[in-house]
């Protein structure tokens, strides 16, 4: 059932009906957690494409024509299809539906580290670690991802996993104290490589159902809740959450039929850009088709700090104009804009003045971000940065605002109160607002 | 003033101890000498802290003010009272106010430079950082207090402190968020700090006061307190300078807790515990120098029976889990014990053979003897070669193929010969000749900077980090920029020289002193040593320098200081590796991060093994025996009541994850069917292979270390759906499954019964004989007569039981 949503009526009819047989009660709930989970939502799905290293937005977004040459770069603005807002020359196909998103100029935060601004955008809390000491592993181990977040908040639709990363983990895309059952299910593989697939999701031939079903009934004789191993604690106790997460993946055909990249029309794939944000972008919409919640893409290598002209306009900057274009676009084509909110930003921008290497270094103070779809006011430029965008003119857009309004536009409070395991209460997100003009 | 000295003289005061529970405050006398001087008074009642549950009054609030924190502020000069009430008891504190009127000069480097710290302001994620931020750039938490003098007077075109008009100062509109600040508003315009801020202008921004000598030590009070749960505890921290002077600067200090779900602190050094027992460390920081106060909350009211001891191990760990209220869980069985002892000491599966053997052996010592055998077998020096491969970053790519098999195998046969680890260290550190000779001399490919071998080996054979001094003064420790150079000196000579073959030799040529490159110079290229205007003398760490000739390689002194047996670190960071190594986390967290501010979970056992190595002539078999024996080794890892939460107290075993390379192996070995690694003779097992680039889809997902660093953390560890995916479903288990030759086909094809075969198959994989509700489980999937996919369903359960995957 693509584009499924249930009302609370729908819920409790089902449930009767559930009540009667065919609806099993686990089942049951989770359509009742749904149906309570989407009250006010405008989105049932987010796709966040996230730009690690810091997005030079400054040359993409929030051009500065009229700055000195040191921080206007070399690149030229253009005309949108929406009068009165410029782009960068390099986004051509942006600027053809720029009446399909909103560019929110005034985002400004203060942590200019890679892992902890990382750290940070996702879940909006500030690191606690010093940057660059964690950057190999998800290092949220406290504080949930926005992902995890989603993830337990709306719970699965079907039998994809609510909260999927591509091409492989986001750094802080982890689950926190939400516990591995709502950590991201990781899609190892570049989607734009001939041979991607998705390993190991079907057993060997020749295991038939009958006996899957066996060596999963043996398999719970070994790992029993007596059993120390299989505890609910340590990294066994996660390991058997796996488990049980990669089972609800193998029985399911949607799944499988998600993952399937390969059947897209080549002109489509094209569209997309035959770059891995192209087509990660592209497998995020077959993934929310099939009802994943929270697709996060990592596109690494915007930390531009030397020469950066060459690499953004050869390959960054264009990349993002196909992928993102082509998947506003897609997603309009089949109705599914309306209920998936795009969000494309990275942890940081960059700096107005262009350094002594010809690159641009690390800049929190301004970022452009991306908003399209999930019922947000398309078409507007929001906010403004002053002349060199040093600052945010006005009324800057902190990390806890987008995390509040990602949150409301997909029905979530962000308000709600979590205990960590030490019963110390936090909220979803820590104050922030929701942004009234962009969504209206 | 002492605490006793505080209470004798306070029975002195009264006559005689009160009979009911005693209030001390202390000091019983303040002098408040400049306009932002403060002094924290400390309550202590019986066993708790009653500063924030005492109430203070002023006798005269024109001389100075107290808040209800107990911290004292002057108002205008002169003499009065602190009267301190607690429940019935009152306590007076004389206090005296001066130099209001003719305050002390605001000293820069003493006074301005905290503000800043506390502040953040010059903290790594701001004006700290390398390149500055918003065109301000300060020293990393303020070690550079002349180049910040500077920054802030005279660079920036002298906006930021703007004399004339003091409060209009660049500096303090920001700071105040009085103008647009990325950081925001960082200092309240009311508190003590902006005062002295405003007032270091007012006087005209002097660097240095003459009446202000330098910090030498902290002191924090109390420096170790047991709290219940949910318990709090006010610190009152003095800063002691050279002079002898001593002036509270609790307010000013910052507080880091090293577990704050245990206990934090806040800005005012108010430490608040949390509801889990446990032991926290708040580490405190004030103009360079570091304290630490050490915290711990028992569990309450819980008593159990101290188990016996089987060696100092045990009394070190009970000691501490007697203190913190945590039980021991029982003993491990046989087969539990059996089958973690293999995979800690030779990361190894016993075979059912071997299982049935252990178990049946009814022999009193027969885990001794077991470990015995075990330390003797050649896949314990296969599994150490691989650990400390890992750990020197024996990476092909940086070494060539030569040059890992010459250092792996050189590993190899050092463990094998159970060489002194004093001596296995020297070797390495003073290493020479050909890379591709059987020897170590290949690691300074992969440390190919006199700076990158200094911060390498430091880390590995010391335990100290000391990178982070390349740039800056260590935040947490004593060690300064001077410190690194010094010790990066100390490899300075170290040169390859090409050899016929493509192999090279290390060589040394000519030593020097090394230094940081000076200020203003652009920065080096990656990989080239920059050629220092000053050096620093080079030294080991912390030692004094010595005298070299140029041709003098000065590794060698290196390796005697390192080796020496008085060393504060080298046995010390190889006790704690091993431990962690066995016992799943080292006694300190994480195991190459020793100092002050870090301290060990179990300082007493941790100092115990220290010296048992160093009893035992650095005999790592011997310390690894000890190890083992301990009944705190051989505890089972199920938890009791009462220590399911405990982490780092060993009051039971911890499930550990199996390292990829194990992991494979014992997969192997289950289903008889040997991985065959491309290009490798038949019969090599992972942990034998030397060629970490090797591509495999198994060692990615599993965490295997690409040598990158010299960290243990660098394994991964951490599970994931891939990792159930692939042991379920991948073709590569499948295949071993059921190979023609393997172990599911060999007992599908013999005329063993089925109860037989699923005894086997548990001993085989579990070291143990299943349970009757197991038995009559397993033995269901026999009864439609498939004996091939019957046994194949039954090995691939196990396989995929978490009893299995991990070792417990």
């Amino acid at each position: 059932m693509p584009s499924f949503r249930m009302s609370r009526r729908q819920a409790i009819r089902v449930g009767t009906v559930g009540l009667l047989g065919g609806l099993s009660l686990p089942r049951l709930l989770q359509f009742q957690a749904q149906a309570a989970g989407a009250k006010g939502a405008k989105a049932k799905s987010c796709i966040f494409l996230f730009l690690e290293g810091g997005p030079s937005t400054i040359d993409m977004w929030d051009m500065k024509p009229d700055a000195a040459a040191e921080v206007r770069g070399p690149y030229k603005p253009v005309k949108t299809n929406v009068n009165g807002t410029f782009i960068c020359e390099h986004l051509p196909n942006c600027a053809k539906i720029a009446d399909k998103y909103t560019i929110l100029r005034n985002h400004s935060h203060n942590d200019n580290g890679h892992t902890t601004g990382y750290h940070y955008v996702m879940t909006g809390v500030k690191a606690d670690f010093a940057d660059g000491t964690n950057s190999r592993k998800p290092n949220n181990v406290l504080y949930p991802s926005i992902g995890s977040v989603v993830s337990k908040e709306l719970g699965h639709t079907d039998t994809l996993p609510p909260y999927i990363n591509l091409p492989h983990p986001l750094t802080a895309g982890g689950p926190g104290f939400h516990g591995a059952e709502h950590a991201p299910f990781v899609i190892e593989g570049d989607p734009v490589s001939p041979d991607f697939e998705v390993r190991d999701l079907v057993p060997v031939e020749g295991i038939d159902s009958k006996r899957q079903d066996r060596r999963k009934r043996l398999l719970s004789g070994l790992d029993t809740p007596a059993s120390s191993a299989a505890a609910p604690t340590g990294k066994a106790g996660t390991m058997a959450t796996y488990y049980e997460k990669a089972h609800d993946l193998m029985t399911s055909a949607a799944a499988r039929k998600a993952f399937d990249i390969k059947s897209e029309p080549a002109k489509l794939r094209e569209a997309y850009g035959h770059t891995t944000l192209g087509q990660c972008a592209l497998l995020s919409r077959r993934l929310v088709e099939a009802g994943c919640r929270f697709v996060g893409t990592d596109h690494s290598g915007w930390d531009t700090h030397f020469t950066c002209f060459p690499s953004l306009e050869k390959d960054l900057i264009p990349s993002v104009d196909k992928a993102f274009s082509a998947l506003v676009t897609d997603l309009a084509d089949r109705g599914l804009l309306d209920s998936t909110l795009v969000v494309m930003m990275g942890e940081m921008g960059r700096t107005p003045k262009v350094n002594a290497q010809a690159g641009r270094d690390h800049w929190s103070m301004t970022q452009s971000v991306l908003f399209a779809g999930g019922g947000i006011k398309p078409g507007l430029v929001i906010g403004a940065t002053d002349k060199n965008s040093v600052a945010p003119l006005a009324d800057p857009v902190s990390v806890e605002d987008i995390l509040c309004t990602l949150f409301h536009q997909m029905g979530i409070d962000s308000t709600k109160i979590y205990n960590t395991p030490l019963g110390r209460p936090v909220p979803i997100v820590n104050g922030g607002r929701v942004l009234t003009d962009l969504v209206g | 003033m002492t605490k006793p000295t505080v209470a004798l003289l306070l029975t002195l005061l009264f006559g005689s101890a009160p009979a009911h529970a005693a209030v001390r405050v202390t000091p019983t006398a303040v002098t408040l000498d400049s306009p932002e001087a403060s002094q924290q008074l400390l309550v202590t009642l019986d066993t708790a802290d009653g500063t924030r549950t005492a109430k203070y009054e002023v006798a005269n609030p024109a001389i100075a003010a107290v808040d209800a924190s107990g911290r004292i502020t002057p108002k205008g000069e002169g003499k009065t009272e602190v009267v301190v009430k607690h429940g019935t008891d009152t306590v007076r504190v004389s206090v005296e106010v001066t130099g209001l009127k003719s305050p002390r000069p605001v000293s820069f480097e003493q006074e301005v430079i905290p503000i800043l710290t506390k502040a953040s302001c010059n903290s790594g994620g701001c004006h700290g950082k390398a390149e500055g931020q918003g065109g301000l750039k300060l020293s990393v938490f303020g070690f550079d207090p002349a180049a910040d003098f500077q920054a802030l007077v005279t660079e920036g075109r002298g906006r930021r402190v703007f004399p004339a008009a003091p409060q209009n100062s660049l500096f303090l509109l920001k700071a105040a968020g009085r103008t647009p600040h990325g950081g925001g508003k960082k200092i309240d315009q009311d508190g003590h700090r902006y005062q002295r801020l405003l007032r270091w202008i007012q006087e005209g921004t002097q660097f240095a006061t003459a009446k202000a000598p330098a910090v030498t030590a902290l002191e924090v009070e109390p420096t170790q307190k047991t709290l219940a749960l949910n318990g709090t505890q006010q610190l009152r921290v003095t800063a002691i300078y050279a002079d002898g002077t001593r002036r509270c600067v609790t307010a000013e200090s910052e507080y880091d807790s090293n577990a704050a779900t245990i206990a934090g602190a806040d800005g005012r050094g108010l430490v608040s515990a949390g509801d889990k027992p446990g032991e926290a460390a708040i580490l405190v920081r004030y103009m360079g120098n570091v304290t630490v106060c050490r915290i711990t909350l028992p569990r309450p009211g819980v008593k159990f029976p101290r188990p016996a001891e089987a060696n100092f191990v045990d009394k070190h760990v009970w000691d501490k889990l007697e203190r913190l209220g945590i039980p021991p869980s029982d003993l491990a069985d046989d087969a539990t014990f059996m089958r973690r002892v293999f995979l800690d000491t030779i990361g190894t599966l016993p075979t059912a053979a071997e299982a049935s053997a252990f178990l049946a052996d009814a022999a009193p010592n027969k885990r001794e003897k077991l470990i015995d055998a075990l330390l003797a077998r050649p896949e314990y020096a296969d599994l150490w070669a691989l650990k400390w491969s890992d750990i020197l970053k024996v990476d092909k790519d940086a070494v060539t193929p030569q040059g890992a098999v010459a250092m792996t195998r050189w590993v190899r046969r050092q463990i094998a010969e159970n060489r002194p680890y004093d001596q296995f260290v020297r070797d390495i550190v003073t290493a020479r000749g050909s890379t591709a000779a059987d020897g170590p001399a290949a690691i300074y490919k992969s440390l190919s900077t006199p700076e990158i071998a200094a911060r390498s080996m430091s880390q590995v054979f010391l335990g100290v980090r000391i990178e982070c001094a390349q740039c800056h003064h260590h935040p947490s420790e004593k060690w300064a920029q001077d410190d690194y150079w010094a010790l990066a000196g100390m490899f300075s000579g170290v040169n390859r020289k090409p050899l016929p073959g493509g192999a090279e030799a290390v060589v040394w040529t000519v030593g020097a002193d090394l230094g940081p490159v000076p200020k203003g110079k652009a920065k080096p290229k990656k990989g080239v040593t920059p050629i220092p205007v000053n050096g620093v003398p080079a030294a080991p760490l912390g030692a004094e320098p010595k005298e070299f000739a140029p041709s003098d390689d000065r590794r060698k002194v290196l390796a005697d200081w390192m080796t020496a047996p008085d060393n504060p670190y080298f046995a010390t960071a190889i006790a704690n590796r091993l431990w962690a190594h066995y016992l799943g986390r080292g006694l300190v967290e994480p195991i190459d991060d020793i100092r002050a501010t870090n301290p060990a979970s179990n300082e007493p056992l941790l100092a115990a093994l220290t010296a048992h190595l160093r009893e035992r002539k650095y005999d790592l078999r011997a310390l690894t025996k000890t190890i083992l024996m301990s009944r705190t080794y051989q505890l089972s890892s199920t938890a009791k009541d009462g220590n399911a939460t405990d982490e780092q107290n060993f009051s039971h075993a911890s499930v550990k994850p199996m390292a990829a390379e194990v992991l494979l192996d014992s997969v192997s070995q289950l289903t008889g069917a040997p991985e065959k690694f491309n290009g490798w003779p038949e019969g090599y097992r992972a942990i034998q292979v030397w060629d970490n680039r090797m591509p495999s889809y198994f060692f990615r997902i599993f965490g295997r270390p690409v040598r990158y660093s010299v960290c243990e953390c660098e394994r991964g560890t951490d599970p994931s759906i891939a990792q159930a995916l692939h042991l379920m479903n991948s073709p590569e288990i499948a295949a071993k499954v059921q190979a023609r030759s393997g172990a599911a086909r060999k007992l599908a094809d013999s005329d063993k019964k089925p109860a037989a075969i699923v005894d086997d198959l548990f001993l085989a994989a579990l070291s143990r004989r299943p349970t009757d509700a197991e038995r009559a489980k397993f033995l269901e999937a026999f009864t439609d007569g498939d004996r091939r996919a019957a046994v194949e369903d039954v090995m691939w359960a196990i396989l995929n039981s978490k009893e299995f995957l991990y070792n417990r």
